[in-house]
């Protein structure tokens, strides 16, 4: 009883949006749904940017524990990600071994890896920015291996055959059960996170963050606890890479183990709240949308032009400006969102520098 | 045998002797004072013997064994800890939260700290405070959740560095009074301070560091009326010119 006495507005919001989330695959392709969204997209593609959201959600929140909890700042956890993708694909692929055995060996190899970067930084005291340097060396160095292996494919990556639709297979012709998947791999990486905050961990993790040497003092072997928090992260993040993997069906080393990618992760974070429950879940609701519905909407919207042509036509600037976004758009899809990217970094790193949660709770967290 | 205590530690960097064959001993219960002109080495030797410096040369040994080589996390475990010239409690978590980091120490479930932290902050009169942020507290308030922390971890020995800095002299009088309050729970203390009149009404007995080594050691009474103490103090000329004239 004293738990009903204890709901508060904010807790029929999350009820309410779970509601919608589990309910939405049924009337996504409803015309009051894809009558809602922008021109070009439809419910096949309102599930894709969902389960995008939910997928780097739960990646961001992976990262969260050690980045965000515990302030070991890594932008190398594409590598966590790709040893994830490789270890269930290369069992699968070469022995048959379901993918999600799979997953749970990629989880063990990438924190695995994460506990061997923990220990070289750590050992040579390497904190913040070096840290940083470190995990982004570590993970060059792996995609550079990967693409010069043999057996895992070399630059060319592992093509997944489709053996058929079925849920030990981990492969489906439908969208829906990677949907939910999705979903389920985000609420637990919540779940494991809002533990890890209301326990002692979370708590060591924090205090690590804000002074090791106050750490220390008051009992808190900080090297221990950092260790603890990157392998925990590297293996969450892991699992993410089967996902990616039984999805796409394709890897590439250049796709998936760049520095641009494990920016995408932290940027979820840092933007939503990093060191909160909710701020990678709602940083990704917020940063997903913009990379994926740009990418749609905008796909081919300006194609055939070259920025050097552009340039040199005699046209008015206006004009000229308008084509150019039709160019950066058409760049690969991508020019657009990164430009939305920026505009977002930007408002969000003025008005609320500690992100979005942070700032929704001092603005609104008496009606909460 | 003494709780803590050092033997002839020396601390070199580089070329420079910090702190040089300090010998120094406290007994269960007392209250010790560390004193000393600035760049006496009193930091120095606080971060030896609390596990944040190894010592050159010497030992250092509570309860009677040595902890030197071991990690400060190691020796707050073992029941010794220290609190910070520079406090920087979690400004955006509450009084509550912060002192839980310290009490984590000994009690592993969340609900077991929670409740020895709000023992501790009844004790220091932060318990109608647990639910604020620490980050809204006035800096005599933070110094007290910093030693909240600290006595959270339930050490014999707490090793304060200057916690009266910065403070009122009201506030001076509340946080002797808490002291002496932690001292009747039965905790060890060694302070470092440089507020003369807290240190002589604190202090059982009391060390004076000057250029790395100790000049004199004794009672309250003993260091006022100690040459050598005043020389470190004033200057040498000054004493001249003070023997001149009397």
């Amino acid at each position: 009883m004293d738990y009903l006495k204890n709901l508060r507005p904010l807790h029929f919001f999350y009820l309410a949006a779970l509601l919608v989330l589990f309910t939405l695959p049924l009337y996504a392709e409803s015309g009051f749904v894809t009558g809602l969204m922008p021109e070009g997209m439809d419910g096949s593609a309102l599930l894709h940017v969902m389960l995008m959201i939910f997928f780097f959600g739960y990646l961001s929140q992976s990262w969260n524990i050690s980045g965000g909890f515990a302030g070991q700042l890594s932008l190398g956890h594409a590598a966590f990600f790709g040893l994830g993708a490789y270890t269930s694909s290369l069992l699968y692929v070469n022995f048959g071994i379901s993918p999600w055995v799979g997953m749970l060996a990629g989880m063990a190899v990438a924190g695995t890896f994460g506990l061997l970067i923990g220990l070289v930084s750590f050992h040579y005291g390497l904190k913040g920015p070096f840290f940083a340097l470190v995990t982004i060396a570590f993970a060059e160095i792996l995609r550079l291996i990967i693409q010069h292996l043999a057996f895992t494919g070399g630059p060319m990556g592992i093509l997944i055959p489709l053996m058929g639709d079925s849920w030990w297979e981990f492969q489906f012709l439908a969208k829906e059960p990677y949907y939910y998947i999705a979903l389920f791999m985000m609420l637990i990486s919540i779940a494991v996170v809002w533990v890890i905050a209301n326990s002692r961990w979370g708590f060591y993790f924090r205090a690590i963050r804000e002074d090791e040497d106050a750490a220390e003092a008051i009992g808190i072997d900080i090297t221990r606890y950092k260790l603890l928090s990157v392998t925990l992260s590297a293996a969450m993040t892991g699992a993410a890479g089967t996902f990616y993997a039984q999805y796409t069906q394709y890897i590439v080393p250049d796709d998936l183990i760049i520095v641009a990618f494990s920016i995408e992760i932290v940027l979820r974070a840092i933007i939503g709240g990093a060191g909160t429950v909710m701020g990678p879940i709602v940083g990704s609701f917020i940063m997903t949308p913009l990379g994926e519905a740009t990418r749609i909407i905008f796909e081919g919207g300006g194609a055939g032009i070259s920025l050097v042509s552009l340039l040199q036509q005699e046209i008015p600037a206006g004009e000229k400006f308008s084509q150019y976004l039709d160019y950066l758009a058409a760049g690969g899809g991508g020019g657009l969102a990164i430009m939305l990217y920026g505009a977002v970094l930007i408002v969000v790193c003025i008005g609320m520098p500690r992100g979005v949660v942070p700032w929704l709770r001092r603005r609104f967290g008496r009606y909460a | 045998m003494s709780i803590l205590e050092a033997k002839g530690v020396t601390k070199i960097f580089g070329g420079l002797t910090a702190v040089k064959e300090v010998d120094f001993r406290v007994e269960k219960g007392e209250i010790v004072g560390l004193i000393g002109p600035n760049g006496a080495g009193k930091t120095t030797f606080f971060n030896m013997i609390s596990g944040f410096y190894r010592p050159n040369e010497g030992d250092v040994l509570f309860n009677g064994s040595s902890i030197v080589g071991l990690k400060p996390s190691r020796i707050c475990k073992l029941g010794m800890t220290r609190t910070f010239q520079i406090v920087k409690p979690f400004p955006e978590l509450t009084v509550l939260e912060n002192v839980m980091m310290g009490s984590f120490n000994h009690h592993a479930r969340s609900a077991d700290s929670r409740a020895k932290a709000m023992e501790v902050m009844e004790l220091l009169g932060l318990a109608e405070r647990a639910g604020e942020l620490a980050g809204n507290l006035p800096v005599a308030g933070r110094k007290r959740v910093e030693v909240a922390k600290a006595l959270a971890t339930e050490p014999e020995v707490m090793l304060l560095d200057e916690v009266m800095a910065g403070l009122t002299p009201a506030e001076m009088h509340q946080m002797i009074d808490t002291v002496r309050r932690i001292r009747d729970t039965g905790v060890t203390m060694v302070i470092v301070e440089h507020v003369m009149p807290v240190i002589m009404s604190l202090c059982d007995r009391i060390y004076v560091l000057h250029h790395g080594e100790k000049i004199a050691d004794g009672t309250p009474e003993e260091i006022v009326s100690n040459k050598s103490v005043m020389e470190a103090y004033l200057g040498e000329d000054f004493m001249i010119e003070a023997e001149g004239n009397a």
